[in-house]
């Protein structure tokens, strides 16, 4: 049962929800005083307001979906553009098309470097407890990440293989105006890099990586996919499990 | 499209997604409700006024579409899922037992809303939003919200029965 006020239910309310002016306020605050009845509904409310608050407020503390995110930041409505960050390439062999004016500055680097440093990603295997390394091991994908020597480095992807996991990775260098991309798989002796794209920054897109779509890079990796049997990307809830099980190893 | 107008809307998402549980009563088809109206917002990007609040244009297409929504599927009420409310991490904040009954007595007292009590409850009690702030966003006039509203507390209070003081 609700309880009876001397003064009107909606002007306490009002005062609540903060509709009053300081002096208005100030008056409905000397009247409570007096009025033990109607300090137990003006409580009421705010305990239902604080509940209320509560009750909902679980989005608050999550990250953004990736499904939410890739809407506002992967793709026009008309799937005209699409961004070459953020973009899971594994999505590509489900129809979605990765970007690519990069189609002429793309370059693919079979080159199999005797070493690799923290801010280039190399064919080969990751040296442990290195940024990279920590990254494949740790790090959430959508999540970027400052390296301590300057670029950024993020997880695009967890993608399921029939014996494991592989990550897709980009490192950005703006001061060496360099965007890597490449895809590191976890074997028995720790993670490698099996493939990588590599393009000047610059000609990345026309704005903060946003590129017209173009088929050819995706078409260029796709089959290297499907040799891996890649299945769609992790959602990010399997992803953490993953990461929280250290890939199941 | 403006890069920056993407930004701006995924720090909004949380908030949105807030409001859209809140309508909905479950978190599968609240996100399912900010994916659409996230879509309508780019599609109708030129349409939002630079320097006016976003997230009140946001809350407003959520409602749109929620209300389209329900007149489709022509069911009356969100639908809380038991199972989801009990294990809800929404009451982390809540650390005793009876507090985490009570927001999930608030979750299902909100469902038993009308759409329109709820809404209006929605924006001013968890949005925060002003009641002229609520009656831009649904084009009411500030009475009818003020009128909701009374009619949304004097059916969810008693349900709550917390007369003890706030949950802490």
């Amino acid at each position: 049962m609700t309880l009876q006020t001397v003064m009107d239910k909606d002007r306490l309310a009002a005062f609540v929800d903060g509709e009053m002016s300081p002096e208005e306020a100030a008056e409905v605050v000397m009247h409570l005083a007096d009025h033990p009845e109607d300090q137990a509904y003006v409580d009421e409310l705010m305990a239902a307001n604080q509940a209320l608050a509560q009750a909902f407020d679980a989005p608050l503390n999550e990250p953004v979906p990736a499904k939410i995110r890739e809407t506002i930041m992967g793709a026009e409505p008309d799937g005209i553009v699409v961004p070459f960050r953020r973009r899971p390439l594994a999505m590509a062999g489900a129809g979605l098309a990765l970007a690519a004016s990069v189609a002429l500055a793309v370059v693919i680097l079979p080159v199999l470097r005797n070493g690799y440093s923290d801010t280039q990603l190399a064919l080969g295997p990751v040296a442990e407890d290195t940024a990279l390394d920590r990254a494949l091991e740790n790090l959430p994908s959508g999540i970027p990440e400052a390296m301590e020597s300057g670029p950024e480095i993020m997880i695009l992807a967890t993608l399921p293989v029939p014996d494991g996991f592989c990550r897709e990775v980009e490192v950005i260098d703006e001061d060496a105006d360099r965007l890597d991309f490449g895809i590191a798989c976890l074997g028995e002796t720790g993670w490698s890099v099996e493939v990588t794209l590599s393009e000047p920054l610059s000609s990345s897109g026309t704005e903060d990586g946003f590129v017209t779509a173009s088929d050819t890079e995706v078409q260029s990796l796709q089959p290297f996919l499907d040799r891996l049997g890649a299945g769609l990307p992790l959602d990010a809830e399997a992803e953490a499990d993953a990461i929280a099980q250290g890939w199941a190893r | 499209m403006s890069n920056q107008f993407r930004k701006d809307l995924v720090d909004l998402v949380p908030r949105l997604r807030r409001f859209a549980l809140s309508l909905s009563g479950n978190q599968a088809d609240a996100d399912d409700l900010v994916q659409s109206a996230c879509v309508k917002a780019l599609k109708n990007e030129a349409q939002f006024r630079s320097g006016t609040r976003m997230d009140s244009w946001m809350y407003r297409i959520i409602q749109t579409l929620w209300i389209d929504d329900r007149r489709r599927a022509k069911t009356r009420g969100a639908s809380v899922d038991p199972d989801a409310a009990g294990l809800s991490d929404g009451g982390r904040g809540a650390r005793l037992p009876e507090d985490r009954i009570m927001l999930d007595k608030a979750r299902v007292a909100m469902a038993g809303l009308t759409e329109d009590q709820r809404t209006v409850l929605s924006l001013v009690a968890i949005e925060g939003l002003s009641y002229k702030e609520t009656a831009d966003v649904l084009d009411l006039p500030i009475g009818t919200v003020m009128s909701r509203l009374s009619r949304a507390r004097a059916t969810l209070l008693p349900q709550l029965g917390m007369t003890k003081g706030p949950v802490q």
